[in-house]
């Protein structure tokens, strides 16, 4: 049975059309797929991500608007689905080029990270004597799953350096960049008392707007 | 190394502040109905926290009373309902404790540690009994960790991985019947040993150079027995970048999870209560860095 949609997006029922589209943009910003590569959660965020849109779609219907925005959201979801194994053209062509360089070993090995079953890949990793730029940035992928992060950002920073113009390591190294960044950016947004005005911020914006007012002929405190 | 989960008590409501305490003393009666009074000065933050989340699961509102009790006799509070939460919690606080204190005597031959362990001796066989296969998983990790600690590991990834393991079986509660619950709990426990472990070992990096005791930043940055300040100096970046990230880990596990009742007070531990506990420690912000718990 379908669940509520109203209740998947979190909204009222009877919901403005503005309002379902704000609700629904906060969510799939929340469970967007790339915010769930390599972690071992990655398919029960997408399961979530499906229902909302589903949610979105039948409340949408309902109120015969345009949703172009969605598939806006939808295209880009399909495509971060696309570079964890699903097929999709624009992806496919970057993986070609690829796939012509890489060895089967590391062909196996990626499949087997995506599907999860990291021993195998490890020790596909271990047997291959060769370590370039794509073996730093495997092992990488493996160490983010296993939650080791400190190693992951090492082998695929190391990756990046020994192939800079690769744009799926660069990809990779800048998304873990973000997601950090990214959660410290939602605790300044929140917490407004760390940042509030204090009794120092208050003073030297006295001096300051002092200054400014002398400037112009005029003056503001007057005893200094 | 318990009690770095807590709320960021101004950006609290009142309400919130109350609700969060009622859990807090609902684990230490929880304890001292069930192990007796002395056990109960063992209750961490840590672990009212997994109570907390875990009951957050259960969409029934909380209930409780206002009640005095032993150690704040003079007001009275309000004090959520005992569980299976609370008992579970107050169980696993036991093992963990005792471990601890145990942990400590055998390294450091801690007289405190020691003396503490004997007094939770009984305690803990009733809360072993009571999990059996916790307690072999915990104590394999704890073995595996020793082992680490004795080789010296480098790297804190490695180091922090037995204590992180220890966490995902607490939060695997077996309370919890909804498979992939189960596992999106895990991944959250996980990730929050690691940080705790990690941001301990910073806590304690310049403590373990003056005692030359193993700490694993001091072994991955190698240490040269230099200037510790600037030493930590140089370290504070990777290891912010290995805690934030873990943070963000754990915050989508959260999301997954999708809590709404009790979500003011899970939400404030989780996306500032743990941010100002890191950048306490990470850059020594304020006089008062002492931890809270034993």
């Amino acid at each position: 049975m379908a669940k509520n949609p109203y209740k998947v997006l979190g909204i009222k029922e009877g919901a403005s059309y503005d309002e379902i589209k704000r609700a629904y943009r906060e969510l799939a910003k929340k469970y967007h797929p790339d915010r769930y590569t390599n972690n071992p959660l990655a398919d029960l965020a997408e399961e979530k991500m499906r229902e909302i849109n589903e949610a979105y779609d039948s409340l949408m219907k309902n109120t015969g608007g345009a949703y172009q925005y969605q598939q806006e959201y939808q295209q880009s979801y399909d495509s971060s689905n696309a570079s964890r194994g699903a097929g999709n053209q624009q992806q496919q062509s970057s993986y070609q080029y690829q796939n012509d360089n890489e060895t089967e070993l590391e062909r196996q090995a990626r499949t087997y990270i995506n599907s999860g079953n990291l021993n195998e890949a490890q020790k596909i990793l271990d047997r291959m004597r060769n370590k370039n730029a794509t073996w730093y940035y495997l092992q990488g992928l493996i160490f983010l799953r296993r939650g080791w992060y400190d190693r992951g950002y090492t082998n695929i920073q190391r990756a990046a350096n020994m192939d800079p113009a690769n744009f799926e390591y660069r990809n990779a190294l800048n998304n873990l960049n973000q997601q950090s960044t990214g959660y410290r950016q939602n605790y300044y947004y929140r917490n407004t008392y760390h940042n509030s005005p204090d009794m120092c911020n208050l003073c030297t914006n006295l001096w300051c707007a002092d200054t400014l007012c002398e400037c112009m002929g005029g003056d503001l405190i007057s005893c200094c | 190394m318990f009690g770095y989960v807590e709320p960021d008590k101004p950006e609290l409501r009142m309400r919130e502040f109350d609700v969060f305490r009622g859990y807090y003393c609902s684990l230490c009666q929880t304890i001292g109905r069930r192990y007796g009074q002395v056990p109960r000065i063992s209750l961490n933050f840590d672990l009212t926290f997994l109570y907390l989340l875990l009951d957050s699961l259960d969409p029934l509102p909380v209930m409780g009373k206002k009640d005095r009790c032993l150690v704040h006799p003079t007001r009275k509070r309000w004090i959520a309902f005992s569980n299976i939460f609370a008992e579970y919690a107050a169980d696993m606080n036991i093992v963990l404790t005792y471990y601890n204190l145990m942990d400590k005597w055998n390294d450091e031959k801690s007289i405190l540690g020691g003396a503490g362990a004997v007094v939770l001796r009984h305690a803990f066989k009733k809360a072993r009994k009571l999990h059996p296969e916790k307690c072999a998983s915990i104590e394999g990790h704890l073995k595996n960790l020793a082992q680490l600690e004795k080789n010296g590991c480098d790297s804190m990834d490695e180091a922090a991985e037995p204590f992180a393991a220890i966490m995902r079986e607490l939060f695997e509660c077996g309370h919890i019947k909804d498979e992939s619950e189960r596992k999106t709990l895990g991944w959250m426990g996980y990730n929050l040993g690691r940080w705790i472990y990690i941001l301990d070992a910073y806590d304690d990096m310049e403590e373990d150079a003056k005692q030359k005791s193993y700490n694993p930043l001091l072994s991955q940055y190698e240490f040269d027995g230099a200037d510790i300040k600037s030493f930590k100096e140089k370290t504070r970046e990777p290891v912010n970048f290995s805690l934030t990230y873990t943070m963000s880990e754990i915050e989508k596990a959260y999301l997954l999870i999708g809590i709404e009742k009790n979500k003011g007070i899970l939400d404030n531990i989780l996306y500032s209560g743990l941010i100002v506990k890191t950048d306490k420690v990470l850059r020594g912000r304020g006089k008062e860095n002492g931890k809270e718990s034993i």
